[in-house]
């Protein structure tokens, strides 16, 4: 990030201090942690972005809302290839979030691909599909490369063509009114090669795969949203040094789980506090 | 009707003239001359129907044809002859009928797996022949039909098939190569669906419906499906699409069609018939 001029700091704060968009971009059980260390800072003209999967605005502004009374949360969930500038994003704004906030923000995602608006329970769906569906693509292409350096091709080349076949069919889908049944038809001449090949995936049951996965994903992301909402955190979860660093910023911190051994203790980690 | 005028024996311009003669009259014969009936295509003072034995015969004389157990004479007093018996008496019938058939005659073929090579061979070599493959639901109307010309039938022929035929139903001319598939689709099709209807009514009989008009309804289901995909036009894809309102019924129940492999399993059927035709045929 250094080497693209991205400013870099180790403190939390001073990010803070010097953004009025926070993109809030650590993993979900930290989230409670960071809240409560940066709170203080937060002030009014803040937008606080969360993309944490499963955490819900309510349980950003609960948070949020002992240090400043109307914190503008956006819940964003946006996916891997806005590196390459075609991500999939949605967003959900918050109970002070104003529509100038969500479009500031959908104009910031949108150079990065597609960018819209949605009720904050889709969300979770939203996961499912093109959260994790680059996931989905990746083992897709991973296979048809197979299938094609199993019929003769090179790799590279493999990968290189079946990559290609599938953003020019996305491009398409894209591009045309038409439903994809119908693309697919159009693909498939009578007797021909390509109906053959789809007949293997009907018999193998690949539309009901990938609402499967769908469905898995989307699940999967509402129970650790559940285990959030209990704070329930097992210290596998947290790493040891960032917590840390957490404490010596925020003595008043305490990790909120009952039974496990306290990482706070000034003594050695092997005596046990109550 | 479009084009030219059929020249027949006795001048006959449209089909309420033409004299229709059925050779074999089993249940696709039976099938085919009750819808030209119903449909006010043809008289039934203008049906002759021939068969060895009395046993099919009944139900035509109780609709007003006449019947004979001569086959010559189906051919001696029809323009337009179906031929309509099982395969293997076929080539037979053929040699007892050669020598009545003439230059006005139209000779439709309804027997599966018998090819327009063969039906040619074992006829004069000028003879207006066609294949034609129906389905059961020409009774009411309601049939799909291909059909294919041998080398002697024009644009006259095909055109007067079609027109006489739309009355039953969907009626379209195709190469011959595409008369097995209709088989597999459609000819055997309409079994795939009465299952299909049979499955849904046991469905809502688990659910708590009687039978009978379970039944009923699964039927007027797939009339209702069907009728919107023929007036529409569009893709089924599509339409069903229309159907999913999102998290909702529909999308649940076609996740669990799409774990049983329905599609897989129904292009498996249409292909076993088909090769099944197709194996018949070479017998």
């Amino acid at each position: 990030l250094q080497k693209i001029g991205v400013n870099f700091t180790v403190s939390n704060k001073d990010t803070v201090k010097s953004s009025d968009v926070l993109f809030l971009a650590v993993k979900p059980p930290i989230i409670p942690f960071i809240l409560d260390e940066v709170g203080p800072d937060i002030e009014a003209r803040h937008i606080v972005v969360s993309c944490a999967a499963g955490v819900t605005i309510s349980s950003i502004e609960k948070k949020l809302s002992t240090f400043c009374p109307t914190p503008k949360v956006i819940r964003c969930m946006t996916n891997t290839p806005v590196i390459v500038r075609e991500g999939a994003t949605v967003y959900a704004t918050g109970t002070h979030a104003d529509v100038e906030d969500g479009k500031l923000l959908e104009q910031l995602m949108a150079s990065v691909g597609f960018c819209t608006e949605v009720e904050e329970d889709l969300i979770d769906a939203v996961t499912g599909l093109s959260g994790s569906g680059p996931a989905y693509a990746f083992t897709a292409l991973d296979a048809l490369a197979d299938g094609g350096v199993k019929m003769g091709l090179p790799r590279r080349l493999a990968v290189r063509l079946g990559a290609q076949a599938l953003l020019g069919a996305a491009k398409m889908l894209l591009e045309s009114e038409q439903h994809p049944g119908q693309l697919k038809d159009n693909v498939c001449s009578p007797g021909g090669a390509t109906i053959h090949a789809l007949h293997f995936l009907e018999s193998g049951g690949f539309r009901s795969l990938l609402i499967n996965a769908v469905e898995a994903s989307c699940i999967r992301t509402r129970e650790l949203q559940h285990l959030a909402d209990q704070e329930t955190i097992s210290p596998a979860a947290i790493k040891k040094t960032l917590l840390d660093k957490v404490k010596l910023e925020s003595p008043s911190l305490s990790v909120a789980s009952a039974s496990k051994v306290s990482l706070f203790t000034n003594k050695s980690p092997s005596s046990k506090k109550n | 009707s479009g084009g030219g005028s059929v020249r027949t024996a006795a001048g006959a311009m449209e089909a309420a003239e033409l004299r229709v003669g059925f050779v074999g009259a089993g249940r696709m014969a039976g099938g085919l001359a009750r819808g030209l009936l119903r449909a006010g295509k043809v008289p039934a003072s203008s049906i002759l129907a021939s068969a060895p034995s009395d046993k099919n015969l009944d139900a035509w004389r109780e609709s007003g044809c006449r019947t004979t157990h001569c086959n010559l004479e189906v051919l001696q007093e029809s323009t337009l002859v179906f031929l309509a018996t099982k395969p293997h008496v076929l080539p037979g019938v053929l040699q007892e009928i050669r020598p009545a058939v003439g230059p006005h005659h139209i000779i439709v073929s309804l027997v599966a797996g018998v090819t327009l090579q063969t039906l040619q061979r074992l006829l004069p070599a000028w003879t207006k022949v066609l294949r034609l493959m129906p389905n059961l639901p020409c009774v009411v109307q309601a049939g799909a039909m291909v059909f294919a010309r041998g080398s002697g039938a024009s644009d006259e022929e095909a055109a007067l098939l079609k027109s006489l035929l739309s009355s039953c139903g969907l009626c379209e001319e195709v190469p011959e190569s595409y008369i097995n598939i209709h088989t597999g689709l459609s000819g055997s099709g309409v079994a795939y669906v009465y299952l299909f209807a049979e499955a849904l009514a046991e469905g809502a009989v688990k659910m708590g419906m009687p039978g009978g008009l379970a039944s009923r309804i699964a039927a007027q289901t797939l009339l209702g499906a069907a009728k919107m995909m023929l007036e529409t036009g569009e893709h089924p894809a599509k339409l069903r699409g229309d159907v999913c309102t999102p998290g909702g019924t529909t999308i649940h129940a076609l996740h669990q069609l799409e774990k049983g492999a329905l599609r897989a399993t129904v292009m498996n059927a249409v292909e076993a018939a088909t090769k099944r035709a197709c194996d018949m045929a070479e017998d």
